[in-house]
């Protein structure tokens, strides 16, 4: 009699535990959300030509060329421009020749501020091609 | 009378295994989507600017802080080990573009040689920092 009874129980046991499972794979599922790591980078593409390109580049005299030296001075045409007359300068060069790219030749010891702000200027004036040039002197 | 109150039991236990799925598949959304994005580990004063995009595919950032110092992957690196550290990080995430965080500050020395050490690996995309406006 007793011995009929016992099957009950067992039956029950038989069933896997799927408890520490569940608790692996919501430790799991918790690591997972909390490394996935919601960095949003937002930036300025470069367009950096190599040797070649460049001395293409400087054989065209067609693209626009803008100076920024030693101290921060931003020259196009080898006229000092202020930081903010930057785009409309560019604006004006890329209307009388729209096929032409923006090269800047920034000095060793300028800042990246001004070459971003030269960037972001030439983008705002509608020249999407950038290259940065070696810089001269 | 106690075979019956086993049944009962058995049957107000709760199923799990639709929970189970929806976990498991929480589990293996994360697991993809989980971007290893290299960081660089410091913070920089970052140029303003206008037009800035956000670089989608970004997965090696490299900051130049004020005193022009190159940080990697929470390290800073010498100018000369710079190519080999961005040679090391390219090969895990060979898709993967560069973000430069250039400080307002730093030299533009300073960035070309990053510039240069990323073209010297190959990488294809590489961008300038900057918080937009």
């Amino acid at each position: 009699m007793r011995r009929h009874d016992i099957p009950m129980p067992e039956d029950d046991e038989n069933e896997i535990n799927l408890t520490p499972m569940l608790d692996v794979v919501f430790i799991m599922l918790i690591f997972f959300i909390v490394t996935a790591s919601f960095i949003k980078e937002v930036g300025l593409d470069v367009n950096r030509p190599d040797n070649q390109q460049q001395q293409q580049v400087k054989q065209e005299e067609a693209n626009i060329l803008v100076v920024i030296d030693a101290n921060d001075d931003i020259f196009i045409n080898r006229r000092l421009i202020d930081p903010r007359a930057v785009r409309a300068n560019i604006e004006r060069l890329h209307a009388e020749n729209p096929e032409g790219m923006v090269i800047i030749q920034a000095n060793k010891s300028s800042t990246n501020k001004q070459l971003v702000t030269v960037m972001d200027a030439s983008r705002q004036a509608g020249v999407y091609s950038i290259s940065i040039a070696e810089g001269a002197g | 009378m106690r075979n019956r109150q086993a049944v009962e039991e058995e049957e107000s236990e709760i199923n799990l295994t639709p929970m189970l799925d929806v976990v498991f598949i929480m589990l293996i959304f994360f697991i993809v989507t989980a971007s290893f994005i290299k960081e660089a580990g410091i913070d920089v004063n970052r140029p303003d600017s206008f037009t800035a995009e956000r670089q989608e595919d970004a997965a090696i950032l490299i900051a130049i802080s004020e005193a022009n110092e190159i940080w990697i992957d929470r390290k800073p690196v010498e100018p000369r080990a710079v190519r080999d550290a961005i040679e090391r990080l390219h090969l895990e995430n060979p898709k993967g573009s560069i973000v430069i965080q250039a400080d307002e500050e730093s030299n533009h020395e300073t960035l070309v040689v990053v510039l240069d050490a990323a073209k010297a690996v190959g990488v294809g995309n590489v961008a300038i920092a900057s918080s937009n406006d």
